[in-house]
């Protein structure tokens, strides 16, 4: 009988929808050969069994291990070119996702990969900095920050040692693009790290990877074990190492900050700033820390140029963007397209409208610190300076669809509990506002609560914003006060009887 | 702490002995004492100070500040919950009170035969294939209550 190759993703959330169970029912079945590649990240889909025609790739959807037979007979399969989902992305940073094998080195490099190295190795320090400030990149992780003044403060500041950090603590509920990147794609991170290395002159970095990424790690831990096996990571007489580096838990060691303590073994907790770490980060050196995306995108734009990546997108927001469907959404997956459609585009276009037998109430973009859309405001566009312009974030790309069973007063307690669960307990305003915020809305769900709890709420939220030390306690208020501000009628039904007669 | 315990643990502190210039790593540690032990001891924190060369305090400080540093070690398998938005708006809740009223215990406690310890927890980063429930690595998608019998049935 001839083997026939098929290919099945092996990500974490391929094998949670099922993907493992169908590696292990086939292992010894002599018809198939299983290549475990990434996920294309079309998870409503998932596991999907692919094939090769003469034509391309071959699909079958949600597949069981009964449907091996159907699979190998080549019934019922469409083409991979032929599902919408993905056909009207615009794949540059997850080109490859679906495709390749992980850790197949020579796979990568087939694909384009090292491209981006390549062309760095022919430019000075000062030349590569100006292709960044051409694209126009800003940090992927949340605070979009302009990815090359960065690289030009640790450049331009002195050291004997400098470092570049990947900021692998993907803590925002919502969130997955890192993690497909480091199990997906790890190669890809790997170089775009030591393109900035060379940029700033740094001859180690750090990937700083969340606890709850164990699989991640493991794929990051491989992929620089071969890179360095391959003299890739010291190639051309320029020294540098990389090393994993696993968190414990904490959704504050995201900000840079807290990270770099984390990173130097101690409690993760934020700092006053005013040395950015480009000046003075790890053990007190120039240190770049940017998020696992941010470095993903830097290969394409040092292989095809700054004003390739400056040409996609708006005007305040160029390339692509890693969106990441999730919630009530019919199909909740990854969407790489260019900055500028809007949410509600998103949301129909990719997510397919509502999960069967839902109704759609709110979504929120941007993590657990970001505000909440009712369906009057969806004609938003997606970039930094529309949401910026109407007090919420992009983030890091995450959007949660809740549907109309979702009590508001609990998911603002929820969001308010979440913060005081995870406050580092520098500054006041967060360790305390959030717990008293938690404290009001327990109240309010209890039933105990008057008009002056939501004044209260509403003038704690202001605080917080005001005079937090960070994102965490600055923004814990935004889904709150936009719960209270779209749905207020949720929260004054539950006021009690006395206040509302009053 | 056992006297085995307390072999473990000396050779866990082994491997994370900073060799100057490099400084002390109190989390690297207490990770590798928590991966060779399950847990870290509070009666160790003496003996890890000393081989890292800093207080008892800044290590006691680390290990209350993660919330994935423990201090005892959990049940035979730890289930955890996810909590986190996407799980949240797919009504990971029900599968939560399945878990509890399943398994009959408390969040964060240990059932008495030592079989299992619940706890929730923030995001997995498995949003896309949510409700999610982890099992000690494996992560299990699109869990609905119904699901929760067979779904622990294998973790003895």
């Amino acid at each position: 009988m001839k083997t026939m190759r098929c290919y099945l993703a092996n990500d974490t959330s391929s094998r949670a929808a099922g993907a493992g169970r169908l590696a292990d029912a086939w292992s010894e079945r002599p018809e198939i050969q299983l290549i475990r590649t990434s996920s294309r990240g079309a998870f409503f889909l998932e596991p999907m069994v692919e094939r090769d025609t003469p034509d391309g790739r071959e699909v079958w959807f949600n597949v069981a291990p009964d449907d091996l037979p159907r699979i190998v007979g080549g019934v019922g399969g469409t083409p991979v070119a032929g599902i919408p989902f993905l056909q009207q992305q615009t794949r540059f940073t997850f080109a490859n996702f679906g495709i390749t094998e992980p850790l197949a080195l020579d796979e990568y490099q087939t694909r384009g990969g090292l491209k981006g190295l390549t062309a760095a190795q022919g430019l000075s320090p000062e030349a590569m900095i100006e292709e960044l400030r051409i694209s126009r990149l800003r940090g992927r992780g949340g605070a979009a920050f302009p990815v090359w003044e960065k690289w030009q403060v640790a450049h331009q500041t002195g050291s004997e040692q400098k470092y570049v950090v990947a900021n692998a603590d993907e803590g925002d509920a919502g969130t997955y693009c890192d993690r497909m990147i480091m199990e997906g794609d790890p190669f890809r991170l790997i170089e775009g790290m030591m393109i900035c290395a060379r940029a700033i002159g740094a001859t180690r970095g750090y990937i700083y990877c969340r606890y709850e990424y164990p699989a991640a790690a493991r794929a990051m831990r491989f992929a620089i074990q071969k890179a360095r096996e391959a003299d890739l990571l010291d190639c051309d007489d320029y020294p540098f190492d990389l090393e994993v580096v696993v968190g414990a838990g904490s959704y504050v060691c995201g900000e840079e900050t807290a990270l770099l303590e984390s990173l130097e073994g101690r409690r993760g907790v934020v700092l006053a700033k005013p040395a950015c770490p480009a000046e003075s980060g790890l053990y007190g050196k120039p240190t770049i820390v940017s998020n696992v995306l941010t470095f993903a995108t830097i290969p394409n734009i040092l292989a095809n140029g700054g004003a390739w990546h400056a040409s996609l997108g708006t005007e305040g927001s160029r390339g692509t963007m890693a969106l990441q469907l999730g919630g009530r959404v019919k199909q909740p997956g990854l969407v790489e397209i260019p900055f500028g459609l809007t949410l509600r585009r998103v949301l129909d276009q990719f997510g397919g409208g509502m999960a069967p037998g839902s109704r759609f109430k709110a979504v929120q973009v941007g993590g657990p610190l970001g505000s909440l859309f009712p369906e009057s405001q969806l004609d938003i566009p997606i970039c930094y300076d529309a949401f910026a312009e109407a007090g919420a974030i992009l983030g890091h790309g995450g959007i949660v669809v809740y549907d109309d069973e979702t009590d508001m007063v609990e998911l603002a307690r929820h969001f308010m509990a979440f913060t005081a669960d995870e406050s580092c307990g520098k500054c006041t305003p967060c360790r305390v506002g959030s717990v008293r915020g938690r404290e009001i809305l327990e109240r309010i769900q209890a039933g105990g609560g008057t008009a002056e709890s939501l004044d209260l709420l509403k003038d704690l939220g202001e605080t917080m914003k005001a005079t937090s030390l960070c994102a965490l306690g600055g923004r814990t208020p935004y889904p709150v006060l936009t719960a209270i501000k779209h749905f207020p009628n949720e929260f004054k039904s539950k006021l009690s009887a006395f206040s509302r007669q009053q | 702490m056992t006297t085995q315990h307390g072999q473990r643990l000396a050779e866990a502190l082994e491997t994370c002995r900073p060799v100057p210039p490099a400084k002390p790593n109190i989390l690297k540690a207490l990770l590798a004492v928590q991966s060779a032990l399950g847990h870290v001891p509070t009666s160790g924190i003496p003996q890890i100070a000393q081989a890292l060369g800093v207080t008892d305090a800044q290590v006691a400080g680390v290990l209350s500040y993660y919330s994935d540093l423990r201090t005892q070690s959990p049940g035979r398998h730890l289930i955890r919950v996810c909590m986190g938005e996407s799980c949240t708006a797919n009504h990971g809740g029900r599968v939560f009170r399945a878990i509890q009223e399943h398994v009959r215990v408390a969040v964060g406690d240990t059932t008495p035969e030592g079989r299992f310890t619940v706890e929730q927890m923030s995001c997995a980063g498995n949003c896309a294939v949510s409700p999610t429930v982890m099992i000690d690595e494996d992560l299990c998608g699109r869990v609905t209550p119904s699901d929760v019998p067979s779904l622990l049935k294998p973790y003895r």
